[in-house]
């Protein structure tokens, strides 16, 4: 479940001047639906895996393969609201773009209903499709070489995540306005309805009003780091 | 996931794509060359299907898939009309064995990336370009038409195409023009007040709100590239061959005028409105240096080169334009001929040997047939000139469309016409001398290029009679799958190309202005 006391979205807004501390609401909403997924697919693949263990089997083996190029060996330590938390920090991505993230992962799921997001590569799935999401949306991003850096893979593997999650959506990363609003509303509803209500309209007070569109088009910013290098990951998402 | 609103997403149901492998296709030849890869024309090998592979260029590691492909692959997989290139899938080359890491499993990408289009033979550059080539005013139109068709199908998709120039409009052998390169694309939204780039659209058909700094812009944009490309038709070379930004403008305004408050309401709070206003009174020309197109094309040239965008007319409006009602109609586009096909990346080679022959020629005083000067096709004055017949030019439009001979492919074993310095839309008055190059004499002349007066129309071609077998379809044009012809500098930007760079950059290319003359 989500360690709510981490993040200050869900907290009473902070006066402007604690804005410093202040994380967009959709991060906290994220990660609440993320951790409560990933938490919920553990363990049916445990179960899986137990019923299969009498037959010689692993839970593994029912799952599709789609997924398997964002398989890590192990659980990375960071937890997700953390690794959002990095993403957000270092890349400054839009929050909208963790919305369209999120609909690219779901998108992908949907697509290949046998693959489940664990946490053995949530991870690798959220540093790439809020990367695909902040390409397509944002005025200037980051480059590749700066995701791989905050996201704590290396370069070629995260080219090589990018390509993937593209040809597993067949390259549909539209994401209209009303697709947009509809998961606003949904990610809204999943925690009023779980027990972390009381700020309503995400969408309105949290997301930039900005721009599902990619509005505008200036050049993309050639590792200008607005903020230093991030610090690496302590431990490489692997 | 558990998550999905239902009735909303995923919707898209499409054969997947990235599935197959390029090693489905037996690449014939590469018929292009740019900044962002290679182009092919390609058969599969299981239907026979000739198709134009553009291999994504990934060698940028940094940047990782590079974001022009993305916009392409996702604005052409919602777009579909007769009048859009059709994207029809995309295919993987298996690289090597390993990764970086020495990972076995590897990458399944690292050969390489390809969009597989449908086959076009030609652009609208290359094959105006094309010695000999001259267009009828039914051929201009029905290209014309589906032009506007096209773009006016993008608009209402928000989709703003923002590169249309000649080499982004191909051309099949059955006359259907399509829309290609969608790598500038973009959607727009009409309440937006989005602020978008101004570095779009190649130079010369770049409109003055992009020149002067507009970043809040619409479909109009594009319709003056129309308008810049129905003009170039008409008067046989480009109208606006700036070789930089302040010349471009400067000859957008020598032609329509300067704008200021009263033309075009709003001019002077466009970001550099003052460093590029004209010191000097500048009138409307555009009626006076044209005046002898036809009167309906001239009426819509002028709604399209209007400064103001906001009064700029629609693609919808122009299609309703008395211009395509009026005689002559636009024809079927089945009734065009059929031109042989072929490319940039063949013909430069080709002019390279044209040239060396040419010096061994004059080391040895031959006598070279004089190139054409570069004339517009049709004029519609009604001069006694041969080709300056009122009504349409008969050349190229008729019930026996000139057949191009041989197998579906391209002869490009044999030498092609006088290097780049021919004449697009050579006038038929001196068509005589240069066309008669040895190499083309065997050519498939036969196919009534240059025989007799076509009937339906009952007026003799305009050229033809002067000997010069075969010099239509076998020209020197050039269809450009990713690579500007020779004198595009810009390169990179053909049709099926993506390029973003060097584009909107483009220099002034050699031949292309030299016999500009309207505006002394």
């Amino acid at each position: 479940m989500l360690a709510a006391g981490d993040c200050t979205g869900l907290e009473p807004r902070p006066e402007p001047s604690q804005v410093e501390g202040t994380l967009p609401r959709v991060l906290t909403v994220l990660s609440f639906v993320l951790e409560r997924l990933v938490a919920r697919n553990d363990r049916l693949l445990e179960n899986l895996s137990g019923q299969l263990n009498g037959l010689g089997g692993h839970g593994w083996a029912m799952l599709g393969k789609s997924l398997n190029g964002f398989h890590g060996v192990r659980p990375p330590n960071i937890s997700i609201p953390k690794y959002l938390e990095r993403i957000y920090k270092y890349t400054g991505c839009s929050p909208s773009c963790f919305v369209v993230g999120y609909v690219y992962i779901d998108r992908l799921v949907h697509k290949h209903p046998d693959s489940l997001v664990v946490s053995l590569n949530v991870h690798r799935l959220l540093v790439t499709s809020v990367m695909v999401a902040s390409k397509m949306l944002d005025d200037e991003h980051y480059n590749n070489a700066f995701y791989a850096k905050v996201g704590g893979v290396s370069n070629a593997e995260l080219n090589r995540l990018e390509m993937e999650l593209l040809f597993l959506l067949d390259f549909g990363v539209v994401v209209s306005s009303r697709v947009f609003e509809t998961y606003c509303f949904h990610l809204e509803r999943e925690v009023l309805l779980n027990g972390h209500g009381g700020h309503g309209e995400i969408e309105k007070a949290l997301f930039d009003p900005a721009p599902l569109d990619d509005v505008t088009e200036l050049p993309v910013v050639e590792d200008a780091p607005a903020t230093a290098d991030p610090p690496s990951l302590d431990q490489a998402v692997d | 996931m558990a998550v999905a609103a239902p009735g909303h997403l995923n919707v898209n149901e499409s054969p997947s794509w990235g599935s197959r492998s390029v090693d489905c296709f037996e690449k014939l030849e590469q018929i292009g060359e740019g900044t962002y890869g290679q182009v092919y024309m390609a058969k599969e090998k299981k239907t026979g299907e000739i198709v134009a592979l553009k291999k994504i260029r990934m060698d940028n590691e940094r940047e990782g898939f590079p974001i022009t492909a993305i916009r392409e692959i996702k604005i052409l997989k919602k777009l579909h009309h007769e009048n859009v290139i059709k994207l029809k899938e995309i295919v993987t080359s298996p690289g090597p064995e390993k990764d970086e890491q020495g990972r076995p499993e590897g990458n399944k990408y690292k050969g390489g990336i390809y969009m597989v289009f449908e086959y076009m033979d030609h652009d609208l550059t290359g094959l105006a370009d094309r010695p000999g080539m001259r267009f009828s005013v039914p051929q201009i139109k029905c290209y014309m038409r589906q032009l506007l068709t096209g773009l006016h199908y993008c608009h209402i998709n928000q989709v703003l195409h923002r590169d249309i120039k000649g080499s982004n409009l191909l051309i099949d052998n059955e006359g259907n023009l399509k829309l290609a390169d969608f790598g500038l694309a973009r959607s727009f939204s009409n309440d937006h007040n989005a602020n978008l780039t101004n570095r779009v659209i190649t130079l010369w058909y770049r409109p003055p709100e992009l020149l002067l700094g507009a970043t809040k812009y619409g479909p109009a944009v594009d319709m003056w590239s129309v308008g810049c490309i129905f003009a170039e038709l008409l008067h046989g070379k480009p109208i606006f061959p700036g070789k930089d930004e302040p010349e471009q403008l400067n000859k957008i305004f020598e032609l329509c005028g300067a704008p200021d408050e009263i033309n075009w309401p709003g001019v002077s709070k466009i970001p550099w409105y003052n460093n590029f206003k004209p010191t000097r009174p500048m009138k409307r020309r555009l009626r006076e240096v044209f005046r002898h197109f036809d009167r309906h094309a001239l009426e819509l040239l002028e709604r399209m080169l209007t400064l103001d965008p906001s009064q700029r007319i629609s693609a919808k409006d122009a299609l309703d334009a008395e211009y395509f009602w009026a005689d002559p109609l636009p024809c079927d586009p089945k009734s065009l001929p059929k031109y042989e096909s072929s490319h940039e990346f063949q013909t430069k080679k080709k002019r390279q040997q044209q040239r060396q022959h040419e010096e061994t020629a004059k080391r040895q005083k031959l006598q070279h047939p004089p190139q054409h000067p570069r004339l517009p096709p049709v004029q519609q004055s009604g001069q006694a000139h041969a080709q300056m017949r009122p009504g349409p030019n008969q050349l190229m439009h008729g019930s026996q469309p000139p057949v191009a001979t041989g197998p579906p492919g391209h002869h490009y074993g044999k030498p092609r016409g006088p290097s780049g310095g021919a004449g697009r839309y050579p006038s038929s008055g001196n068509p005589g001398g240069g066309y008669n190059h040895p190499s083309r004499g065997g050519q498939g002349g036969s196919g009534g290029y240059n025989s007799g007066p076509y009937p339906p129309q009952g007026r003799a071609p305009p050229y033809g009679s002067s000997g010069m077998p075969g010099a239509g379809p076998r020209g020197g044009g050039g269809n450009n799958y990713g690579v500007g012809p020779s004198n595009y500098p810009q390169g990179g930007g053909g049709p099926y190309g993506g390029s973003g760079a060097g584009r909107g950059s483009n220099m002034m290319g050699g031949n292309r202005n030299q016999q500009y003359g309207w505006q002394q």
